[in-house]
């Protein structure tokens, strides 16, 4: 069964990749920019994964890391900055906050924690705002290059698809080894239950601290590319509403499955997009979705996948015991 | 028999395209949800009614108008998506957006395309960046706020003034041109103060402006917090002179302010209320379709409709290329077309030039004090 299934999930994982990098080439301006745009969420919703799914730290300030990543490579890209300096600004920046936001993580939970960092959130939008001779204010930063990558330019909408896919690539497989690693597995125990991980000898501070930080700077990776996206960046984009947005592509997605984001965002940024078609009722139908999906299964998408292949596994289980059973009844 | 067929189906097809390729298309792009849904409606429905007219009438040069509209969500990301959506689908014109943030941000793209984009946004800096391709419907703060701060300096007789604005892009863009103005007129701004949108309570800020004893009062707020200063002010009984744009004596304002917006003075550029007679039987059929009463973003939809019959009329031929440059330079006067309202002119900049009013609000009802002239 498992020999069967690996080689198969291989493929499965190869025809998507490739589906990634060939079609698209196909695409018009505004196909290969909401794929862009759909590259670039998943990249901070993997983030909050982190922080929520594996971590169980409730997060409303995801947005605000895109925004400082966003405005990290906004103000440096203008002022001939090349754009990876921006991402490596980004992240130690977003590492940085992330780690300092973490501390009221250590002293209150759930839903105390979601109204810390909400207004955190909050906060940082004041700032993007009102500090107007660092962040534009409300006119923001226009006119924002894109990159030349290994002397490429990479002003086309397809090279400039081809470097948030690249860039997602690089962050899953890096989000990948981290899961794996005994840090990963120190965060489930973290998420499951605290003084257990403690008493096990886990770190509990640190690790919180670092789920925050880790979870914050793929938000600012993420950040450090939406503006080249968009070229224009104002503090609007990234007020509260991100924040909500990213927590809904995790929580549908799947909190604390791997392709949990990947499908989220997939639902968060492409949804909307098909169900324009009904005009006026594409938001009405599309919250009816998001509604329906999480009353029909609250762990999300992977969630029902979950609990499909559990059921096989169960029932598999079930028959071998039978036979086993029936087996050793003759043998009597 | 078979092969008849299939030519009567060709036939049908043929027909069916060449009546389908006859129609101009046009793509608007418009904060239909989020924040600037009143806005983004009521530029759609300034819009619609405009076609549905011009089609009654035979369309434009023989050919119908059509029209496909775009949600933003009020957000700059999403605008820039759905722009480059609708430039996908190479539209005669762009119309909108109508937040100034988004127009800034698909700015770019229509003019990289060669499509003229009408649109909604007054911020000031929208049309000085030497875009070829971008074109207002209302006047931008440049030309607006000039003519307050002169109204201010030379008829007020102010020396000192307080100015209260909204800091969003709206507001602080005016406040931006309105203070340099008054500068250089050399009135002394004696009190500079923000406002978030949707404030509630204005005491602390009409407590500083009474504290600065101004010789006026410039308001540059959003409709519904313009009304709960004007209350604030007559509370704590500021007596200094207001002054405003378009959003200090408009009808929703005096609705929920009384007694207190009485005596407020506005400069309005484009407004239902103002005494013109098509601008009068615009507002009435828009209220008729749609039940309620638009607000200058309704005419600057419907503007932006004519703005595009006007010129391709002009051309005598559907060309997107030579859309903009004909534009450029051209009046468009009411006389020969009706749907323009007010004669107009558009500069090399795409900014616009018309009549503007100034209004007071006497007994709960708009007057106009004077009818400012076009400048050129």
């Amino acid at each position: 069964m498992i020999s069967f299934g690996k080689p198969l999930k291989i493929a499965l994982g190869l025809i998507v990749i490739a589906g990634l990098i060939i079609v698209p080439m196909n695409f018009n301006r505004y196909g290969l920019f909401i794929l862009s745009q759909w590259a670039v969420m998943t990249i901070a919703a993997m983030g909050l994964n982190l922080t929520l799914g594996y971590a169980g730290q409730v997060s409303l300030a995801q947005g605000a890391f895109v925004g400082i990543g966003a405005y990290a490579a906004a103000i440096m890209t203008t002022h001939g900055w090349p754009l990876p300096a921006a991402i490596v600004v980004a992240i130690v920046l977003s590492f940085a906050v992330g780690w300092v936001l973490g501390y009221p993580a250590l002293r209150v939970q759930h839903h105390y924690l979601a109204f810390v960092t909400l207004a955190f959130s909050t906060l940082a939008f004041l700032v993007f705002r009102n500090e107007s001779w660092l962040t534009g204010g409300i006119y923001g930063i226009s006119n924002i290059p894109r990159p030349h990558i290994f002397g490429f330019a990479t002003n086309k909408p397809l090279p400039f698809y081809y470097v948030c896919l690249g860039s997602l690539a690089i962050v899953s497989l890096a989000v990948w080894w981290l899961i794996r690693s005994p840090w990963g597995r120190a965060f489930m125990a973290l998420r499951e239950n605290p003084l257990r991980a403690q008493s096990l000898g886990i770190d509990t501070r640190r690790y919180t601290l670092m789920a925050f930080a880790i979870g914050s700077a793929l938000g600012g990776i993420a950040g450090a590319l939406y503006a080249p996206l968009t070229q224009y960046i104002d503090p609007v984009p990234f007020n509260l509403s991100l924040s909500l947005d990213l927590l809904m592509m995790v929580i549908v997605g799947g909190a604390g499955f791997y392709f949990g984001p990947f499908l989220g965002a997939m639902i968060a940024v492409l949804l909307p997009e098909w169900l324009r078609f009904t005009e006026g009722y594409y938001l009405m139908l599309y919250a009816v979705a998001v509604m329906l999906l999480l009353i029909w299964s609250p762990t999300g998408i992977l969630g029902i996948l979950d609990r499909y292949l559990a059921e096989r596994r169960t029932k598999a289980a079930s028959a071998l015991r039978a036979v086993a059973k029936s087996r050793l009844e003759t043998v009597q | 028999m078979k092969s008849t067929l299939l030519a009567g189906a060709l036939l049908a097809f043929a027909t069916a395209t060449s009546v389908h390729a006859q129609a101009i298309k046009l793509a608007n792009v418009a904060e239909l949800s989020g924040g600037g849904a009143t806005v983004g409606t009521n530029w759609k429905n300034g819009i619609d009614l405009a076609i549905e007219e011009i089609n009654a009438k035979g369309g434009v040069l023989g050919r119908k108008l059509e029209v496909s509209h775009a949600d933003s969500q009020s957000n700059p990301g999403v605008a820039r998506a759905q722009v480059q959506k609708a430039l996908d689908a190479e539209p005669y014109v762009l119309l909108g957006p109508g937040y100034s943030g988004s127009v800034k941000v698909t700015a770019p793209l229509a003019a990289e395309a060669g499509i003229a984009q009408i649109m909604g946004g007054e911020a000031a800096e929208l049309t000085q960046a030497g875009n070829k391709f971008l074109f207002r419907t209302s006047f931008g703060q440049q030309s607006s706020m000039p003519k307050v701060a002169k109204y201010i300096h030379d008829e007020m007789k102010a020396k000192t003034v307080a100015v209260v604005w909204v800091n969003n892009d709206f507001g602080r863009g005016g406040r931006d041109v309105v203070v340099k103005e008054l500068d250089r007129l050399g009135s002394k701004v004696v009190a500079d103060l923000s406002t978030e949108a949707g404030q509630a309570d204005f005491a602390a800020d009409v407590g500083k402006i009474k504290a600065a004893n101004p010789d006026a009062v410039f308001v540059y707020l959003n409709e519904e917090e313009s009304a709960r200063i004007l209350k604030e002010l007559k509370r704590q009984g500021v007596t200094a002179p207001l002054m405003g744009e378009t959003t200090l004596i408009g009808q929703k304002v005096i609705e929920l302010a009384g007694d207190a917006a009485n005596g407020a003075r506005g400069h309005v550029g484009l407004t239902t209320d103002a005494p013109v007679d098509l601008i009068k039987a615009f507002r009435e059929k828009f209220s008729k379709k749609y039940n309620y009463v638009p607000d200058h973003n309704g005419l600057k939809g419907y503007l932006a409709v004519y703005m595009v019959k006007a010129t391709t009329e002009k051309m005598g031929k559907v060309d997107p290329k030579k859309f903009a440059e004909t534009l450029h330079g051209l009046t468009i006067k009411a006389a020969d077309e009706p749907g323009i309202l007010m004669d107009v002119t558009f500069s090399d900049t795409g900014d616009i030039d018309r009549q503007s009013f100034l209004v007071e609000v006497v007994e709960g009802k708009q007057v106009v004090k004077q009818v400012l002239p076009k400048v050129k």
